[in-house]
């Protein structure tokens, strides 16, 4: 069975862009969030295998969302999203339980290779 | 660009151009010192990152070219000779010249420089040497991906915590991560590898490049740990490592420590490789970190701000005192001994931060000596002595350059060539000392060499030609009074052919500076066996203690320094010794001086008895006579402006408590 995906990100474009690059890449999205409260509610919701993470969103923030993500679920597995520059926002986002982190402008092979990394 | 950084971009480039002059003299000493070139090395490293972070292109890209050549020196791929050593000196002096033009006008403009030669020069260096040693290299790459050499320098505490832990079951693994080509976050990366490790059980004892340099991404694509760890199989540990995104390659291995005899540093050395890399690059050992004490930078400007209110307090004070006493009021006393105290404190401490070892001046003259001695061609042992010697900062600006001269002139026309002095019976290898130490309230700064000496016959002949003297006025003169001769100015430049010419270039200059800050120059000299010239300097230039005397109605201050003693004598012990008035003291003879008679004031009145001060100038007494004593007080020395430069007779002007002024009297003019 196709690994289960929930993108988080306040951006459409993004989503729709990562989206693309995943779908194609043989996973299935079920499910799109905007902010870290929408991701937290849909986590619970759909269980989703793998999570990738925005990190600077309104409501939540995306290193707030991966705490609450993890303490429902110490086993999630997520993916930061973050900008050139947010070097330190995704340290801290791995010391919060982040499995991997890519990198904007996404590269598809990184995006890929975090995917599969990840397990 | 923020005008903070570019200040201690500026210091600090200073600071390792002076380094990097240091390390190559080391190594022009000796060819093989590793030490010398690491640090050499290390220091255009950093120089490149803090021109390439300030955006100084020129000076990034000849760093670079530098750095590369010594690269190849550390990797043993390129030898050491004269010509690479010359040519790393250029490098260094355009390093320099474009600093010097980015601290004048904010760009590294080189007027009359080919930058891009002297760059394709250095490419030329590394590119010839690489081809000839291209078949060896290849070769010995194959051999490394079967017997790898770690180059991690580790010290004894983390050799032992190494050796312990095996001793107990666990494992010691060398590690090199390898990140993948365009790896974004380096430093995320290698907190993963960290974060990894820990998860696994394991703990990093010790890391290349440091682990704040990986923090900051200061590496290239590469770093080295070394692990201890319990029952977990290098295969283990690499599997989980490589399971990180963007990842290249892990080569683990175990570690095993050996002693290094040559040089005595320990160095890690793998056993076996799994790995199926390529030769590893070395990384570069992190470079020590010089300073013992902690610093603070502070503007020079602000010391001076400092030192000047720190004046005007120790004038106030004398003010309150003055009134005070003259109200006779006797219930401040105890509070005014404790202000006293206290400033006198203060004062002090102000002084001791103004204070810089000589060394920040004496360190650049290594340098100037060796392109000297190579251009003359002679031999010099050149040493330098109590460089710790604390000075005034301002004294240390000015000093600079009389040093210059007085270093410049011992090497060129004191030191014989290397012919004359083997056929002298003298060592080939010239010797030029430069030696500071206290001497009371004094520094002396010596320039000492043992070369030709200097023929005081031949000083009083040109002195009588030009004028200055007759001859028989000569007659009693002293050595040291002869010598002095040589502080004239365009004294004996005249005549090329003579043994003392060139003695006397800059030789008034030098006298100007020395005078200018309260100081004297003396020169001892024996023919045959060298020249000593002395520079005496007060400690400090802002405030002095100063006994004040009065002449008539006038008070003038005479530096404690420069006291030896007071008395009081009687009109008829005055004697006429040639020509000159002197008094004989406890058998000593002390020629005197009137005070109003120097300064030609109009005095008539002479009381029985006289009161004279003794001065001490290096190590003669003169006696200065004067109407009365008034009694010792701290003085704050201002200049009297340039108006009066050419007043020799004083070196400044003081207020005094009651508001009134005092001249400085400059005593080595005076007598």
């Amino acid at each position: 069975m196709a690994k289960s995906l929930l993108i988080v990100d306040d951006a459409a474009f993004m989503r729709m862009l990562l989206k693309d690059i995943i779908s194609k890449a043989g996973y299935e999205v079920v499910g799109e969030a905007a902010n870290g409260v929408d991701a937290v509610e849909k986590y619970k919701e759909l269980k989703p295998d793998v999570v990738t993470m925005d990190i600077t969103m309104p409501e939540m923030n995306g290193i707030e969302a991966i705490k609450k993500i993890k303490e429902i679920d110490p086993n999630a597995k997520i993916i930061v999203c973050s900008a050139m520059g947010q070097q330190a926002m995704v340290v801290e986002a791995i010391q919060a339980g982040a499995k991997d982190f890519i990198v904007k402008p996404f590269q598809h092979s990184r995006v890929i290779e975090a995917l599969q990394k990840v397990g | 660009m923020n005008e903070q950084y570019f200040s201690i971009f500026i210091d600090e480039t200073k600071e390792y151009l002076q380094a990097l002059n240091d390390s190559l003299l080391k190594l022009e000493r000796n060819k093989e010192d590793i030490e010398a070139v690491n640090e050499t090395f290390r220091a255009l490293h950093t120089l490149k990152g803090m021109a390439g972070t300030m955006g100084f292109d020129s000076m990034t890209k000849l760093c670079h070219k530098m750095e590369q050549v010594l690269d190849m020196v550390r990797s043993g791929n390129l030898k050491i000779d004269d010509t690479l050593l010359d040519k790393l000196f250029l490098g260094i002096d355009v390093l320099d010249k474009i600093l010097k033009s980015i601290i004048e006008s904010g760009n590294e403009s080189l007027k009359d420089f080919d930058l891009d030669e002297l760059i394709a020069s250095f490419s030329q260096v590394s590119e010839q040497r690489k081809e000839v040693n291209k078949p060896e290299e290849a070769e010995s790459k194959t051999e490394e991906s079967h017997t790898f050499q770690g180059k991690l320098e580790i010290d004894d505490s983390v050799k032992r915590v190494i050796e312990s832990a095996v001793s107990k079951g666990f494992e010691a693994y060398y590690l090199k991560v390898i990140l993948e080509e365009g790896t974004v976050f380096k430093a995320v990366r290698a907190y993963m590898v960290f974060q990894k490790i820990e998860q696994i059980g394991g703990e990093i004892l010790l890391c290349s490049p440091p682990v704040e340099e990986l923090e900051e991404e200061k590496f290239d694509r590469d770093f080295e740990i070394i692990i201890v760890v319990r029952d977990k199989k290098k295969e283990e540990v690499r599997d989980a490592l490589m399971s990180i995104s963007e990842i290249e390659n892990v080569v683990i291995q175990n570690a095993k420590v050996k002693q290094m005899s040559s040089d005595g540093v320990n160095k890690v050395y793998a056993e076996k490789a799994i790995a199926k890399t390529g030769s590893p690059e070395k990384p570069e050992p992190k470079a020590k970190k010089r300073r013992l004490t902690q610093t603070v930078r502070v503007d020079i400007d602000k010391l001076d701000t400092l030192m000047n209110l720190m004046g005007e307090l120790v004038i106030s004070r004398s003010r309150i005192i003055d009134t005070l006493k003259r109200y006779n009021i006797k219930d401040v006393d105890e509070s005014l001994s404790q202000l006293s105290r206290i400033t006198l404190d203060l004062q002090n401490i102000v002084m001791k931060v103004r204070m810089v070892p000589v060394a920040f001046v004496f360190n650049r003259f290594p340098r100037m000596v060796r392109d000297l001695s190579k251009q003359l061609g002679k031999e010099i042992n050149f040493v330098i002595k109590g460089e710790e010697t604390e000075l005034d900062r301002t004294f240390v600006e000015e000093i600079g350059e009389p040093l210059l001269h007085l270093i410049r002139n011992a090497i060129d026309h004191g030191i014989e060539s290397k012919e004359e002095r083997l056929a002298l019976g003298k060592p080939p290898t010239g010797n030029v000392v430069l030696s500071a130490h206290h001497e009371g309230n004094n520094v002396v700064i010596e320039v000492q060499d043992d070369g030709r000496g200097i023929d005081k016959n031949d000083v009083l002949k040109h002195a009588i030609e030009r004028g200055l003297v007759t001859e028989s006025e000569a007659a009693g003169y002293s050595d040291e009074k002869i010598f002095e001769f040589l502080f004239t100015p365009g004294f004996s430049t005249k005549d090329e052919a003579s043994e003392v010419s060139g003695r006397g270039v800059g030789m008034d200059v030098v006298k100007n500076v020395v005078g200018s800050l309260n100081g004297n120059v003396s020169i001892e000299s024996l023919p045959g066996k060298g020249t000593t010239v002395s520079i005496r300097l007060p400690l400090t230039l802002a405030i002095i203690q100063a006994l004040l005397v009065r002449v008539k109605s006038l008070v003038y201050a005479i530096p404690i320094a420069n006291i030896d003693s007071t008395l009081s004598i009687s009109h008829d012990e005055i004697q006429n010794i040639q020509d000159r008035e002197v008094i004989v003291i406890r058998g000593e003879i002390i020629p005197i001086t009137k005070l109003w008679e120097t300064l030609q004031i109009p005095h008539n009145k002479v009381g029985e008895s006289m009161n004279v001060v003794i001065v001490k100038v290096g190590n003669k007494k003169h006696g200065i006579i004067v109407d009365a004593l008034i009694g010792q007080e701290d003085i704050v020395i201002k200049s009297l402006g340039k108006l009066f430069l050419d007043v020799k007779e004083f070196s400044g002007g003081a207020i005094l408590g009651d508001g009134s002024i005092a001249l400085i009297l400059n005593v080595t003019n005076i007598i």
